[in-house]
């Protein structure tokens, strides 16, 4: 039986592609902390979760993941465009800036994904308002926006990564 | 008379229901509360019907190759359309205006597919769909303007436009995540016609299938939490090709490696492909490309090296229509082709984008290709 290989090249190709992607990774800059006003993660106050992952945080806002461990349509709303809280939590949860998210879900919905972009609000009431009366909705706040004294009407705070926004550990900061 | 009886028990009824509204409205004089704030429903963009979405992506430009008169070229003109049906049922379609190198312009139904999402876990689709077959296919889809490079990589080049991979198909999509904690695993199982092969044949079996025999492909990807942006997957494709002469089966391996995230764009894919005559020789095609790129604001420095090798007495790949890509490429083009592109995506705006591109095709007994192109791509 004639062969005719030709994969030899492809093979140490790969290989070298591969320590090449582990090196780059490696530099790669990492996300810096930094000391300035909270973010709080909201959700509706019926939503057992209490506490979620960054990528987790990450899944539930780019529509990877599409339901609660209850069963419950996950609905994220955030803030409109411009604003600086979410230009920051894009970034430190996402990766991304707004325009990055914008094409994420572009992409996605050209792949045929069931991605769906987050609902957008144009004031944070509008926002809690929203995550009170939808039992999936997960939304984020500036903290001077949260009060966590039973005033916010149904939605309570979820901690990031086992920090609560008042902890000195807390990531998601403007 | 009876209903006269329940008509006035019901007059009974209200009249006690005011009475205890009104004792609980002076034993409790507080004020009711007021009703929430309607909730604001932003328009959402590019929805021309309440249920129908439309995108559509175009792309035109410039180009100048050695071998060729350079010329203004019109890509494609996409529409992209989407509809959710119900909750868990969806459908997709695409049509696509494309420029022919008889300077007709063709139409193609690219995609279209009623899918069904019952969970996370399962994904059902069917229709004509874009092949996972490797990375490139089925992220970037026709959409230039997603990608960061003027066009795709040789070995993931259309097969109407004279690549050699079936990257369109019709037939049965399944996908969905496994539970797999961190690994962040997904499968993909596809069954379809299959490619055809010959002399001007559409490779897209449309309507009837050559053969009996169905192409089938499976793949698996992983997105591992403690590397967001990374995804590592394979695929392996199955079919029996028919071409003149002894039928031939055919094996198509994929391996990627991928990093995305806000500034770094790393492809790295390996595809390896058998063609198998029955009783007859075997025939393996290796091909890869590695694309880097890093955003600075709004521009995108990229830089690919690509390499596709396959045997000069290929049984398949004879058959394979002229490349739309790399100009000098002739139909039935068999040998190595390699060589690497570099250029420069910039966004001036939210959504249309120029990229310049410079190629260099080095391809196995021809003269060297050098070729500069400048693409102007965008989406509304």
């Amino acid at each position: 039986m004639k062969k005719h290989n030709s994969v030899a090249p492809v093979f140490l190709a790969i290989a070298i592609l591969a320590v090449v992607t582990a090196i780059w990774l490696t530099v790669l800059p990492h996300p810096a902390e930094a000391a300035s006003d909270p973010i709080v993660v909201i959700v509706n106050v019926a939503n057992p979760v209490d506490n979620l992952s960054t990528s987790e945080l990450k899944k539930l806002f780019l529509s990877d993941r599409s339901r609660w461990d209850t069963g419950k349509a996950v609905a994220p709303v955030m803030i409109a465009p411009g604003a600086p809280e979410r230009t920051a939590f894009l970034k430190a949860v996402c990766g991304m800036n707004d325009s990055d998210f914008g094409k994420y879900f572009l992409q996605a919905a050209f792949t045929g994904k069931s991605a769906t972009a987050p609902k957008e609000m144009s004031s944070y009431a509008g926002l809690k308002t929203f995550v009170a009366n939808s039992p999936g909705a997960i939304g984020f706040v500036k903290a001077g926006d949260f009060h966590g004294d039973g005033s916010d009407g149904g939605v309570k705070a979820v901690k990031v990564d086992g920090a609560a926004a008042g902890d000195a550990g807390y990531k998601l900061r403007m | 008379m009876r209903r006269l009886l329940e008509l006035e028990a019901e007059v009974n009824q209200l009249k006690a229901q005011a009475a205890t509204a009104t004792t609980a409205a002076v034993a409790a004089p507080a004020p009711a509360p007021a009703p929430p704030p309607p909730v604001e429903e932003p328009p959402q963009v590019n929805e021309v019907a309440p249920r129908l979405k439309l995108n559509v992506f175009g792309d035109v430009g410039y180009e100048w190759y050695n071998h060729v008169p350079d010329t203004f070229d019109f890509g494609s003109l996409d529409l992209f359309m989407s509809a959710r049906l119900s909750q868990k049922v969806s459908v997709l379609g695409e049509a696509l205006f494309v420029a022919q190198s008889d300077n007709s312009v063709g139409v193609d139904v690219e995609r279209l597919l009623l899918i069904y999402r019952q969970s996370d876990y399962f994904h059902a689709s069917v229709g004509r769909y874009h092949t996972w077959v490797g990375y490139y296919n089925t992220a970037f889809n026709k959409g230039e303007f997603l990608e960061t490079a003027a066009d795709r990589p040789f070995i993931y080049a259309f097969d109407d436009q004279g690549g050699v991979l079936p990257m369109q198909d019709i037939g049965v999509n399944l996908t969905g995540k496994i539970p797999s904690g961190k690994l962040g695993l997904n499968y993909v199982v596809e069954a379809g016609n299959g490619r055809a092969w010959g002399v001007n044949l559409e490779p897209t079996q449309n309507y009837q299938d050559a053969n009996t025999s169905k192409s089938i492909n499976g793949g698996l990807f992983a997105r591992p939490d403690k590397l967001p942006g990374l995804q590592v997957g394979f695929s392996v494709l199955h079919d029996n090709v028919t071409v003149p002469g002894p039928s031939v089966s055919e094996t198509i391996a994929t391996v990627h490696a991928v990093f995305i995230n806000g500034n770094y764009e790393i492809l790295n894919e390996g595809v390896i492909v058998r063609h198998a005559e029955s009783g007859g020789p075997v025939f393996n095609t290796g091909a890869f490309y590695s694309q880097l790129s890093r955003r600075f604001r709004e521009f995108r420095p990229y830089f690919r090296y690509q390499y596709f090798n396959a045997p000069s007495d290929d049984p398949v790949y004879v058959y394979a229509s002229a490349n739309e890509y790399a100009p000098l490429i002739d139909s039935g083009f068999v040998g190595r082709l390699n060589g690497p592109s570099a250029g420069v995506r910039w966004d001036f705006t939210e959504h249309p984008a120029v990229k310049f591109q410079y190629d260099r095709y080095s391809l196995r007994g021809q003269a060297t290709e050098n070729g500069l192109t400048i693409q102007f791509a965008f989406t509304f």
